[in-house]
């Protein structure tokens, strides 16, 4: 068996990443949409591209509190994207790398194994946890005895120390604050303080992705954004789209006197910060648990002492919500300020944080082992689910 | 002896303030809203997206597939299981940690910020009736006009 090239799913809880190993992931929503606008039709995965007005959009996930839940939309949308639409594949001739979130139920694992075995007849299946993937890219680029993945996502956050290229199980940390937490909290601020944006999920998202920033000093922002003259630097205004002539929304600086441009704004001021501030803190809004820094510190402080040294050193941080600017460096500082003094610590952020773990399973592929890894057609139809379950260190 | 008695303590008393249960219950409706996917209903909920008509096929042979395709519907009944029905399941299956539950981050050891729950700045004082925090008097105001015993927004 060598297969020039293979297919890889990085089957995240709101985007997708697809493709096969010899070109560039296709980053894809995993989900169904319907819209306001176009009565007749659900938008699935990417056809929301072909959507004129992306108003009041309703979604439908497979995912539930980050595990694999409503398969018929799953199923919907996996035949989405294997089709000539998105990014078609023969799964007789390619094997396929698909991942799983951590700690992944039991049941829900047998249903992956089966679904593509029979449903997609697949020949070789290797299904693994994303982190794993992430770890793989990170070890194999520099050479590492251990690492800490931050995995930060649309679900969760998840810490996974691992050890000579094995997770320590011991060691995996989840905090149950993801990207989704964040857009509905700003949904909710925004529809309290200025417009009703509570049915906007999409656009209130892209207006998280392109205003939210990680602040390096929380109290002295705040103190910032309470001034009403110009030394306030971040007050800024998002104008939003109209889906006539903005089809994206963006921010600008705020016009004084307030022109007559007939735009929609949303003022964005300690909220720019106060977001993506509840990574580091959530009981910010009443969630009792410990934030991103003091997490990984836990983590590593239950794994065995003689491997902390080279866990500190080796800290990744992938996933959508690493994207927020100044994110690696809060990492950095509080994670720094924590740690003890003689140690050193290096936190660095995967080159593309939403493709990082794709990346991985494109190298995984060329590592000379990879067979070993899967399980193939002929291993399934003889030993069943069993061996599936035994072979994938989920 | 006619009794003297204070206006404001007499209105005092006949101020509703909210228990320590009611506090609780609202800080965990605010925590299940942000895992809400959608706030809205399903815009096409009405609409009927296939509907049941015979359909007529050019001959009257069965159509002979070879494999059939199995509909997401099938799926979605072979599998049908709920996040709570899966995290008990689990438990059983692997109730030693580490597991999906023993995973999840302890409380922090640091101490709570607050902030004040109409402008979002730091926040020095609570609200009596119902324990929000507030920041002054204007957002206090704000607050008891739309949020306070009664949630108007």
């Amino acid at each position: 068996m060598s297969e020039t090239s293979c297919y890889i799913l990085d089957n995240g809880a709101y985007t997708a990443k697809v493709g096969f190993s010899t070109s560039e992931p296709k980053v894809v929503p995993n989900c169904i949409m319907k819209a306001k606008s176009e009565r007749r039709r659900p938008f699935i995965g990417s056809q929301i591209e072909e959507c004129r007005d992306a108003s009041g959009l309703f979604y439908i996930l497979p995912f539930q509190k980050g595990f694999l839940i409503n398969w018929d939309t799953q199923k919907t949308v996996w035949d989405f994207i294997f089709s000539k639409e998105c990014c078609p594949v023969n799964f007789s001739e390619t094997p396929l790398i698909i991942t799983e979130p951590l700690f992944n139920f039991s049941s829900i694992q047998e249903a992956m194994t089966e679904i593509f075995f029979e449903e997609y007849e697949c020949q070789s299946l290797l299904r693994i946890n994303a982190t794993d993937l992430a770890e793989y890219n990170y070890r194999k680029t520099n050479n590492n005895e251990c690492t800490v993945v931050v995995d930060s996502g649309y679900s969760y956050t998840y810490i996974v120390p691992y050890v000579k290229g094995k997770k320590y199980k011991d060691g995996i940390r989840r905090i149950d604050v993801g990207g989704k937490v964040l857009t509905n909290h700003l949904k909710e601020i925004i529809s309290y303080r200025q417009l009703n944006v509570m049915e906007e999920s999409y656009v209130i998202n892209q207006v998280k992705e392109d205003s939210c920033f990680v602040s390096q000093d929380f109290m002295k922002d705040m103190e910032i954004a309470r001034k009403k003259d110009s030394s306030n630097t971040i007050v800024k205004d998002y104008v939003l789209p109209d889906y006539t002539t903005i089809r994206r929304g963006y921010l600008r600086d705020v016009v004084r006197p307030d022109e007559d441009l007939e735009q929609q704004t949303l003022r964005m001021n300690n909220e720019r910060f106060s977001i993506p501030e509840l990574l580091f803190r959530p009981s910010d809004v009443g969630i009792p648990q410990m934030g991103i820094p003091e997490a990984i510190m836990h983590s590593i402080n239950s794994c065995p002492e003689e491997n902390r040294e080279s866990l500190l050193e080796n800290i990744v941080l992938y996933g959508g919500n690493t994207m927020f600017p100044g994110f690696r460096d809060r990492v950095y500082m509080e994670v720094r300020a924590l740690a003890l003094d003689h140690y050193d610590v290096n936190v660095s952020r995967g080159d593309n944080p939403v493709t990082y773990a794709w990346e991985g399973g494109k190298m995984m592929f060329r590592d000379p082992d990879f067979y070993s890894f899967c399980v193939t057609r002929e291993e399934y139809e003889e030993e069943g689910k069993a061996l599936a379950y035994e072979r994938f260190d989920i | 002896m006619a009794s003297r008695e204070s206006g404001r303590v007499k209105d005092a008393e006949k101020r509703r303030v909210l228990d320590d249960a009611a506090r609780k219950r609202r800080a965990r409706k605010a925590i299940e809203a942000l895992e809400l996917d959608n706030f809205h209903e399903d815009p096409h909920a009405d609409l009927v997206m296939s509907k049941k008509v015979p359909k007529f096929a050019d001959s009257n042979e069965k159509p002979t597939r070879k494999k059939k395709a199995k509909s997401a519907e099938y799926y979605k009944m072979r599998f049908r299981k709920t996040f709570a029905q899966l995290v008990e399941e689990d438990a059983s299956f692997r109730p030693e940690p580490p597991n999906y539950l023993s995973a999840q981050v302890p409380p922090s050891k640091f101490p709570d910020r607050h902030f004040c729950a109409v402008c979002g700045f730091p926040s020095n004082y609570t609200c009596i009736p119902c324990g929000a925090r507030y920041c002054c008097v204007r957002c206090l105001g704000t607050h008891l006009d739309t949020r306070c015993l009664k949630w108007t927004a």
